[in-house]
């Protein structure tokens, strides 16, 4: 057995497409790629993979990674080349590794996300704005009501954001970085971030359009920051 | 090129129907190719992502050199509405380019309740809906699929209809479309559609002109213009080994209805059933080589990534080479995790041990269509089973550990008595009785599906008026007092659906104002019960002062001129009155493949012969 790790993106192409359809992409991709994919025994057999963070529609993302688990060992450059022209659009390979010894799942490991938001502004004072973020960026708590078809839930935001948000003025748009911890508790969604900002902050910006790109996904503690194929 | 709007996608469902890019699409620069094709099925994307023959088209008109086509289904009503909205014309999905601009639009129609839809897609796409409207810079509207053999109700909107198989008659359709352009679009719309005219299988509306008796009945339909024949008749591929497949189709992100690699081992099928459409239209049955078979199955395996194969094809049970060819597509595929099913069983215990083979693990229930309750039923309509078929193949089914069985049947069929009706109730308890006596205890699940019989046009029972709503509402009722047990379940479909699909099946030109008041109306996405609109619909019968009964439930001598009689399967009129007549006295017709040629015609008549590989061995 040999655990493949590869960065890889969600492009503009395959924007809108779901979690689990972006899965199946990937495992129709290793079949025509022919990787020795390893398959679960049982009634009915799945492929071994397993990826580190699920990325709701709408959302691209520079830096997603998947764990594929091999039958046997091939050459790295030779299985990327392979799965290189198998992958749809949107789906690139960033880099690639076999990780060795009996590591931990990635959904266990991956604590720290980065996202870019870009949304069109509905003020000309980018002013406004910067008031909106820094009483974000100032709150001791933020109290949002998470909506789901199981309920309404309060979540308390600020707890998961890892730094204070920061942005950019665009022509006609803005863009807000953050950095949300991801616990085995929970985390917050970036929409939600920013459905907060507008609700309770009055940040004027058409959320409607809004554009979400996740910029990393890291293993970070006191001391370093590295992404799941640098361990 | 159209943007599409971010808070447009974020805010539908399954915004990706509506973005492309799929595995296997294919991108062509316009300015290269000399004709542009969009593609489509009038429904939503799942359900025309799942057709077959686009998926076939597709692959043949990509692979010439001057062509380009693409896809585009029927936006799903949130999509419609955002797009209506923000002005957003109809797109295809490849290239986000409007559908007016391209040279030529085909709909496969495959069922009469998406006609609405085909409205409401020109309507979107901004192109005018009625064929006398569209000028020389308007795309072509072309229609396919089994619906062309009577698609007198919607003959006003398109320009023309090709009958039967696609492969060939699209090619010479590109190529006279391509010439047209070259010459500079010489004689303009009507110049393109009388060249189309002329190529075999393909029937210009526009060129013929229908009279009526004062009584409401189709006088005659004559062509108005010289160049054109008296009589369509349908294409068919002579030898389905020697014409392109669809081996590289396209992988959808989303999870479709059929979402797994479609084998289609042969067409056409010659069992007979009377009330079936497809069995008349496809004929003559032609398999494709077991050889080939396998070498395509593996090809769509490499091109897809799917580990799926179906093997598609109206009775794929009866294919001459089954048991070796599932034995190879296991064999030579299992490595790749790929399994085999077969969506249709023939009614024997030789289906059962197939069925065991393609699905040694788990065991989803068994699908069975008797299509009747009584054996003197069955008879009528030709379906050549008995009871004791059943019983063994049910039997056989628990034995092999299945436990849930699907049955299929129909009511409302010609010379249906309610003792008929009941025997459908008998049957599904003698299933659970089978199963008790096989293994000493309840715990079968049987589910009754029952839709409502539709006589359809080139079928023998084309000239039987369907039952009432309300009398398909009472037997619906008869039953479900008779199956009061907890392991039946029973599900039957809508009558009123089933009448309206009735009216259009057997409907004449008149009915196209009808179909436009009520797509004006509201009406779309019909065959979808949450949208279906019976009221819009009855209305607009109403407001255009035309029976739907007069279509629907009136029965039809043998001399009437049907308002379809133009357009030919190769069936003969004489094969379908002798069949509706031997049904009547309960007569069987044999198996043209296996037995004796039943004298339908098709053969002699289109210059096609059976190919059954099987009976030559
Ligand atoms: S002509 Fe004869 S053999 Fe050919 S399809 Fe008809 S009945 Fe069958």
């Amino acid at each position: 057995m040999a655990k493949l790790r590869l960065e890889i993106t969600k492009g503009e192409e395959i924007r809108y497409i779901s979690h689990l359809d972006y899965a199946s992409a990937m495992e129709r991709a290793i079949i025509r790629a022919k990787l020795p994919v390893a398959y679960s025994e049982g009634f009915n057999p799945h492929m071994k993979i397993s990826f580190a963070s699920a990325l709701a529609v709408g959302v691209t993302s520079q830096a997603e990674y998947i764990d594929i688990e091999c039958k046997e060992e091939i050459d790295v450059n030779q299985a990327v080349e392979h799965l290189k022209a198998s992958l749809p659009m949107g789906i690139r390979i960033k880099g690639a590794a076999y990780m060795q010894g009996n590591v931990p799942a990635l959904m266990a490991i991956v604590n720290l996300a980065t996202y870019e938001i870009t949304v069109p502004l509905l003020a000309e004072d980018i002013g406004i704005i910067e008031d909106s973020i820094r009483w974000f960026n100032e709150a001791e708590a933020v109290l949002y009501t998470r909506e789901s078809p199981k309920g309404k839930k309060e979540i308390e935001i600020k707890q998961y954001m890892a730094k204070p948000i920061t942005l950019t003025a665009l022509d006609k748009a803005v863009r807000l970085i953050l950095e949300i911890q991801i616990t085995p508790t929970g985390s917050i969604k970036p929409g939600e971030v920013l459905g907060a900002l507008v609700a309770m902050f009055d940040l004027p910006v058409d959320i409607d359009n809004l554009l979400i790109h996740r910029t990393g996904l890291y293993i970070s503690n006191a001391n370093r920051q590295v992404s799941p194929v640098e361990l | 090129m159209i943007t599409l709007d971010p808070a447009m996608l974020n805010r539908v469902i399954k915004p990706a129907r509506y973005t492309g890019n799929e595995w296997n699409s294919i991108k062509k620069d316009h300015d290269t190719v000399s004709v542009t094709v969009a593609l489509s099925l009038p429904d939503v994307y799942e359900v025309g992502m799942s057709n077959l023959g686009l998926k076939i088209l597709y692959q043949i008109l990509n692979n010439r050199e001057d062509t380009a086509a693409e896809r585009v289904y029927a936006p799903w009503v949130d999509m419609e509405a955002e797009m209506r909205e923000r002005n957003i014309p109809l797109y295809t999905l490849e290239s986000l380019k409007p559908v007016r601009e391209f040279d030529i639009v085909g709909f496969s129609l495959q069922y009469e309740m998406s006609y609405s839809n085909v409205l409401n897609m020109l309507d979107l796409a901004g192109i005018p809906l009625f064929t006398a409207e569209r000028d020389e810079h308007m795309p072509i509207i072309i229609g396919g699929g089994p619906c062309t053999f009577n698609a007198e109700p919607v003959a006003d909107f398109f320009d023309c209809l090709v009958l039967g198989e696609g492969e060939e008659v699209m090619e010479d359709i590109i190529a006279a479309v391509s010439s047209w352009k070259k010459a500079g679009k010489i004689n303009g719309r009507s110049g393109i559609l009388k060249s189309l005219a002329q190529i075999g299988g393909v029937y210009v509306p526009s060129l013929y002109d229908v009279t009526y008796h004062e009584n409401g009945m189709v006088a005659e339909v004559l062509p108005n213009c010289p160049e054109v024949p008296l009589v369509v008749t349908k294409r068919v591929v002579k030898d389905l080994n020697k014409v392109e497949y669809a081996t590289r189709p396209i992988v959808p992100f989303l999870d479709i209805v059929h979402d797994r690699i479609m084998l289609e081992l042969f067409r056409g099928c010659t069992r007979g059933c009377r009330f079936c459409q497809a069995g008349v239209l496809y004929r003559p049955v032609r398999e494709r080589r077991p050889e080939l078979l396998l070498k395509m199955a593996k090809e769509m395996v490499d091109s897809t990534g799917y580990n799926e194969i179906s093997l598609t094809s109206l009775s794929s049970a009866d294919y001459s080479c089954l048991p070796d060819l599932v034995d190879s597509l296991m064999g030579e595929l299992k490595e790749q995790g790929v399994s085999v099913s077969l969506p249709s069983l023939r009614i024997d215990s030789f289906s059962i041990d197939l069925a065991q083979k393609v699905q040694q693990v788990r065991k989803s229930g068994l699908t069975f269509a008797p299509e009747a309750g009584s054996q003197r039923m069955r008879d009528v309509i030709n379906k050549g089973v008995t009871q004791k078929n059943l019983e063994d193949a049910v039997s056989a089914a628990f034995q092999a550990g299945w436990s849930t069985v699907k049955l299929y049947f129909m009511m409302g069929l010609p010379t249906e008595t309610d003792e008929d009706v009941l025997g459908i109730a008998d049957l599904a308890y003698k299933v659970l009785d089978l199963y008790k006596e096989i293994k000493g205890r309840r715990g079968a699940k049987v589910t009754v599906s029952v839709s409502c019989f539709v006589p359809k046009p080139h079928t023998p029972f084309q000239w039987f008026g369907q039952d009432l709503a309300n009398e398909f509402e009472r037997k619906q009722q008869l039953l479900k007092a008779r199956l009061r047990d907890r392991s039946i379940t029973f599900n039957w479909h809508d009558a009123r659906t089933s009448f309206l699909e009735g009216a259009f099946a057997r409907g004449d030109r008149r009915l196209g104002q009808v179909l436009l008041k009520a797509w004006q109306n509201g009406a779309r996405f019909d065959g979808w019960s949450e949208y279906f609109k019976y009221d819009v619909w009855m209305d607009a019968f109403k407001t255009c002062e035309i029976d739907p009964y007069f279509y629907a439930t009136r029965h039809r001598d043998f001399d009437e001129v049907m308002p379809w009689d133009h357009l030919s399967s190769g069936a003969s009129k004489q094969f379908l009155q002798r069949e509706y007549e031997q049904a009547v006295t309960e007569e069987l017709t044999c198996d043209c493949r296996r037995e004796h040629c039943s004298a339908c015609g098709v053969c002699p008549g289109l210059g096609v012969e059976v190919l059954d590989w099987g009976s030559r061995a």
